[in-house]
């Protein structure tokens, strides 16, 4: 029995970590851009979610909470978008000549947004209900909430849908073209900035759409998004910079492992499993799994 | 001895010169100002003030690692809390005195830094930062869950090292001594090539420098330095828990050496002394303090990426000047 939790739960956790890592490997991988604040989008969409349940539900009744779910999820996507759009215009631009100013001005703008959090809501943790209700038994013993499953699907149906659109649509060939090049493809009359913006604004899209299914059902408070953070960084050093098969197979696998250790060791220890990742992976392999210059 | 006579002589005037600059008199009058603070007999103030000399050293540690070596590190709080929990253990477990312990956590924070600075040698730029980052939230982990060295609430209840005029003095000399290490090695040949290694390291490199050991040494040094300002800290404040690991104190260094200007060492004094007096005057508001400190941050990031110092003194120098019908 032991086996099926581990592929069930392992399987819930690289989705969640392909979501997470997806986005800030391509960040990356586009214009070299670190994005410290990645784990700020996850923090923030799960607040905004928060709030506007908390202020939807009287309106519209808690018996009303799916449809009063999704408006805060739409709610929640569109602002972590136009703060994507924003910390790139406004502060990954001007400062893309060094790239330490970036990670400074991202790694500022996390502490700026658990601030912010703590400032206009408060530092206690949080409960939001999950909008899936129910719990799903597997193999009869196995017990889990039907949240997560939404978590899975959803975590499969965006990875393949970023995927597709990086290597079929046009924009997406031009960010190909971007990470492979920037001169380059700056002489063929490729918008850079448009291409870096869209890349953020992906990425922003997805630490959110992360946000809206694993939020739910757990805790949030202020200091979460670093964790999000440490685990988005370990899946992409572990999967290879800036590569995306690589981010979505270093995700599985991570799950996989972190699973494995709460279930053989314990589960405090697999806290330390991101940091055993990026040691070994740092001294064995730099470059990571699937690690290459370009995407592919 | 005729020889030793005519060095002292040559480094008295050596002082004058330096002392009568636009530079040197500035640092000497702020010196004895600073000096003079416990004088004015305001416990308070003086309270306030020693705060700011410890952060100076921490945030000086920074600036030598970033500013100078060009490793930005983001998790110092990683030094400052290891050094700060050895020195805790060993005046309260073992009743060292703390002119012991302060060496012992120094030498731990050294320990540490060749720790984290081997694995993450193999990374560049914002790597390293976000490899330093996860090092420093590792430990804050591992201390807030594990039962070792007091668990979740920490060592509290040292010793006092002497009334607050007493530390004061002893901070002093601590930050004073400091800076001027950092600043010789800055200035030494060691220094010089850090700053190689900081402008291209594959020039460095191909210039016969061992990039690898300056690097380790860089670090070493800056961990030492964090590690002193995390004992006098947790000296200071006589108890110490798992919060001195969080990414916020990797911020407060990152934030004053940033406010004073990067790679200056001296520009921390302006920063972290600016810092502390604001965060104080800025206490009323309580949560939006921070929150205004990260938007500040933001701002000095992003306009002014020499910090206040340099500019500042600029400017008083060119007034100076024109007074003096220069």
């Amino acid at each position: 029995m032991l086996l099926e939790e581990i592929l069930i739960f392992g399987t819930m956790q690289g989705a969640l970590l392909a979501l997470l890592a997806l986005g800030f490997s391509l960040v990356y991988g586009v214009g070299g851009l670190l994005n410290l604040a990645h784990g700020a989008f996850f923090l923030v969409t799960a607040y905004i979610v928060y709030w506007t349940i908390l202020f939807l539900t009287p309106i519209l009744g808690p018996s009303n909470y799916p449809l009063v779910f999704a408006i805060a999820a739409v709610v929640g996507l569109s602002c972590i978008l136009t703060i994507g759009a924003v910390t790139y215009l406004g502060l990954m631009k001007p400062l893309q000549k060094s790239h330490i100013g970036v990670v400074l001005v991202t790694f500022a703008m996390a502490f700026f947004f658990e601030q912010f959090v703590k400032f206009v809501g408060d530092p206690k943790t949080h409960y939001i209900a999950p909008f899936v209700p129910g719990t799903v038994t597997l193999f009869e013993r196995i017990t889990f909430s039907a949240q997560l499953l939404a978590l899975i699907f959803g975590s499969v149906i965006l990875v393949t849908l970023v995927t597709l659109f990086i290597s079929k649509s046009t924009i997406g060939k031009s960010i190909r073209a971007v990470s492979q090049d920037l001169e380059a493809a700056k002489l063929v009359g490729i918008n850079t900035d448009m291409v870096m913006m869209t890349s953020v604004m992906i990425s922003a899209l997805l630490v959110g759409f992360a946000a809206v299914l694993y939020a739910p059902g757990n805790y949030i408070a202020p200091r979460i998004g670093w964790g999000y953070l440490l685990l988005a960084f370990s899946v992409t050093i572990f999967g290879g910079m800036g590569s995306i098969p690589g981010s979505i197979l270093g995700a599985y696998v991570m799950g996989y492992a972190t699973t494995l250790t709460d279930y053989l060791i314990n589960p405090s220890f697999s806290q330390i499993v991101p940091l055993i990742v990026i040691l070994v992976m740092l001294l064995v392999r730099p470059q990571g799994l699937l690690g290459k210059k370009g995407l592919q | 001895m005729m020889q030793l006579r005519f060095d002292w002589r040559s480094l008295v005037s050596r002082f004058r010169i330096w002392a009568l600059s636009f530079r040197g008199g500035i640092t000497l009058l702020c010196l004895v100002g600073l000096l003079l603070v416990p004088l004015t007999g305001r416990e308070y103030l003086v309270t306030i003030v020693i705060t700011a000399m410890i952060l100076t050293i921490f945030a000086a540690s920074w600036d030598f690692l970033a500013g100078f070596a060009g490793q930005v590190s983001f998790g110092h709080a990683a030094f400052f809390g290891i050094s700060g929990y050895l020195t805790a253990a060993s005046v309260k477990f073992f009743g060292a005195p703390w002119f012991v312990a302060v060496p012992i956590g120094a030498g731990t924070a050294v320990v540490f830094s060749l720790l984290i600075g081997i694995p993450c040698l193999r990374l560049k730029g914002p790597y390293l930062a976000l490899g330093t980052l996860a090092f420093a939230l590792i430990l804050y982990n591992l201390f807030l869950t594990g039962t070792w060295l007091g668990g979740t609430e920490g060592i509290s209840g040292l010793p006092n090292i002497g009334n607050v005029f007493v530390i004061f003095y002893i901070m002093a000399a601590f930050m004073v001594a400091s800076l001027i290490i950092m600043r010789a090695i800055v200035d030494s040949r060691l220094g010089t090539i850090l700053k190689a290694i900081r402008d291209d390291e594959v020039g460095a490199d191909a210039s016969g420098i061992n990039t690898t050991v300056y690097k380790l040494i860089a670090f070493m040094v800056s961990g030492l330095f964090a590690g002193v300002s995390g004992a006098l800290f947790v000296l200071d404040n006589t108890a110490v828990n798992p919060a001195v690991y969080q990414p916020l104190y990797s911020f407060y260094a990152i934030i004053m050496a940033s406010i004073g200007g990067i790679a200056t060492i001296y520009g921390s004094i302006v920063g972290s002394f600016l810092f502390t007096l604001l965060s104080e005057f800025l206490r009323p508001l309580a949560a939006a303090s921070l929150l205004i400190f990260a938007t500040l941050l933001i701002l000095i990031i992003r306009f002014a990426e020499e910090g206040v110092m340099n500019p500042f003194l600029e400017h008083v120098r060119d007034l100076w000047d024109k007074i003096r019908g220069k």
